[in-house]
């Protein structure tokens, strides 16, 4: 690493820990030099604008958190349901957190100027082929019907958001949800999901007479 | 000073939606406004105190005639439940997504800290349509044409399903202008998947 790369790390682990402690408008870039030493000059030719910053921390963030997120889906192939929520709340907890709220806000403000919104908007689509590949799994291994995977993963997506992203986003309620309403809010959309992505059955006929006890139970009902 | 008036309000909101519509939200300014009315800055700012609130409130007078047009036809009787959900949802995303609406939302998120735009524009415009798609959605079930559940979640559901193909694209600026072959494609898609989620099977 040289030494203006390692100038530019130390920046972004300072500014990321004060943007996470004070939020973005609470941080100033005068701030930002204190913690890492150095001239607010120096500050400037890595970043030039505090925006920029903070989009590059949040970056960063995306990144890490990807790499966590997409562990629910490797690992447990054997449960897919369960695969999904887990998922499904590691995807909420890491965008209602009140920074991913913030960047998310900066990036629709900024995107009719600026090119970040699509750098935003290219980390999504990076996360949803990975969503879109273990669907396409599920759709091959007869657990979902065979649809467009992409298409069902923006479908998943949207369902997660349903309920607490709007609201968050325009600041109608301010509290991000605690781990519980996440993992509510998960199950629900993953079930909404499965519903709607249900294999097709052929029509179970109704039980009758002697035979009535050797009915098979509907995948659906084990 | 003087008392506010209500056809003084209407005038500026009316010049305003011109000048927006001329010059656009960015570019518009309160100067131009105040020039085509006539009158002190102070009285404009008396009525309006800043451009973001008279936009919100050229857009809402908007809306209030769309949210009629828009759900009008939700009516739970025996009709085709997927043609009318398909023209609901191509009427939904048509006023979501045009441009003025668009530049209307990102302003309602990017000012959401500092002004009361986001909560006024939630409980203005989104609310509303949920409850009256809830409200249709509840009679469905009721008809026995949808399976029973809670209507307000399936409200917001379809909402989200809706608007799942589209919405980070054009709020994030990845795409400026909605194709209007993508927008019906969306509709019917998100329908589709709606229905066979939310009907008795």
């Amino acid at each position: 690493m040289s030494k203006s790369d390692s100038k530019r790390q130390a920046i972004l682990e300072n500014a990321y820990r004060l943007f996470r402690a004070q939020g973005f408008d609470g941080t100033s870039m005068a701030d930002i030099t204190s913690q890492v030493g150095g001239s607010k000059a120096t500050l400037y030719s890595h970043f030039p604008s505090k925006e920029e910053l903070f989009v590059e921390c949040m970056m960063a963030a995306l990144e890490n958190y990807m790499s966590d997120t997409l562990k629910h889906l490797d690992a447990s192939r054997s449960d897919p349901q369960a695969a999904l929520r887990n998922f499904g709340t590691s995807v909420l907890n890491f965008i209602c957190s009140p920074e991913q709220v913030e960047v998310r806000r900066l990036m629709i403000a900024e995107a009719a100027r600026s090119g970040t919104g699509k750098l935003f908007f290219d980390k999504i689509t990076a996360l949803r082929s990975h969503v879109s590949s273990f669907l396409a799994e599920c759709m091959a291994s007869g657990m979902l019907r065979r649809d467009d995977p992409d298409l069902a993963a923006d479908h998943l997506g949207a369902l997660l958001e349903a309920e607490i992203l709007e609201p968050l986003l325009l600041h109608v309620r301010e509290a991000a949800p605690d781990e519980q309403e996440t993992a509510l809010a998960a199950r629900r959309a993953v079930a909404a999901f499965l519903r709607a992505y249900a294999p097709a059955v052929p029509p179970i006929k109704a039980p009758t007479g002697a035979d009535a006890h050797v009915r098979r139970a509907h995948p659906n009902e084990r | 000073m003087k008392t506010k008036t209500e056809s003084k309000r209407q005038a500026i909101i009316q010049a305003a939606a011109e000048v927006f519509r001329e010059v656009g939200f960015e570019r518009a300014s309160m100067s131009d406004i105040r020039e085509r009315i006539g009158g002190s800055k102070a009285t404009l700012y008396n009525y309006f105190p800043s451009k973001e609130k008279l936009f919100f409130e050229v857009m809402h007078q908007a809306k209030e005639l769309e949210l009629e047009a828009i759900t009008g036809e939700l009516d739970a009787d025996a009709d085709d439940l997927k043609r009318k959900l398909v023209h609901f949802g191509q009427k939904f995303m048509t006023a979501l997504y045009s441009p003025d609406a668009i530049a209307v939302r990102r302003l309602a998120i990017a000012e959401s800290r500092h002004s009361d735009i986001g909560r006024l524009s939630f409980e203005q415009a989104t609310v509303p349509i949920e409850k009256r798609v809830a409200e249709f959605l509840r009679e469905t079930m009721k008809r026995g044409a949808l399976r029973t559940a809670d209507p307000k979640m399936a409200a917001i559901h379809l909402l989200s399903l809706l608007e799942s193909e589209l919405l980070n694209r054009v709020l994030l600026g990845v795409i400026d202008a909605v194709k209007p072959e993508s927008l019906s494609g969306a509709v019917r898609r998100a329908v589709d998947v709606f229905l066979y989620g939310y009907e008795r099977r």
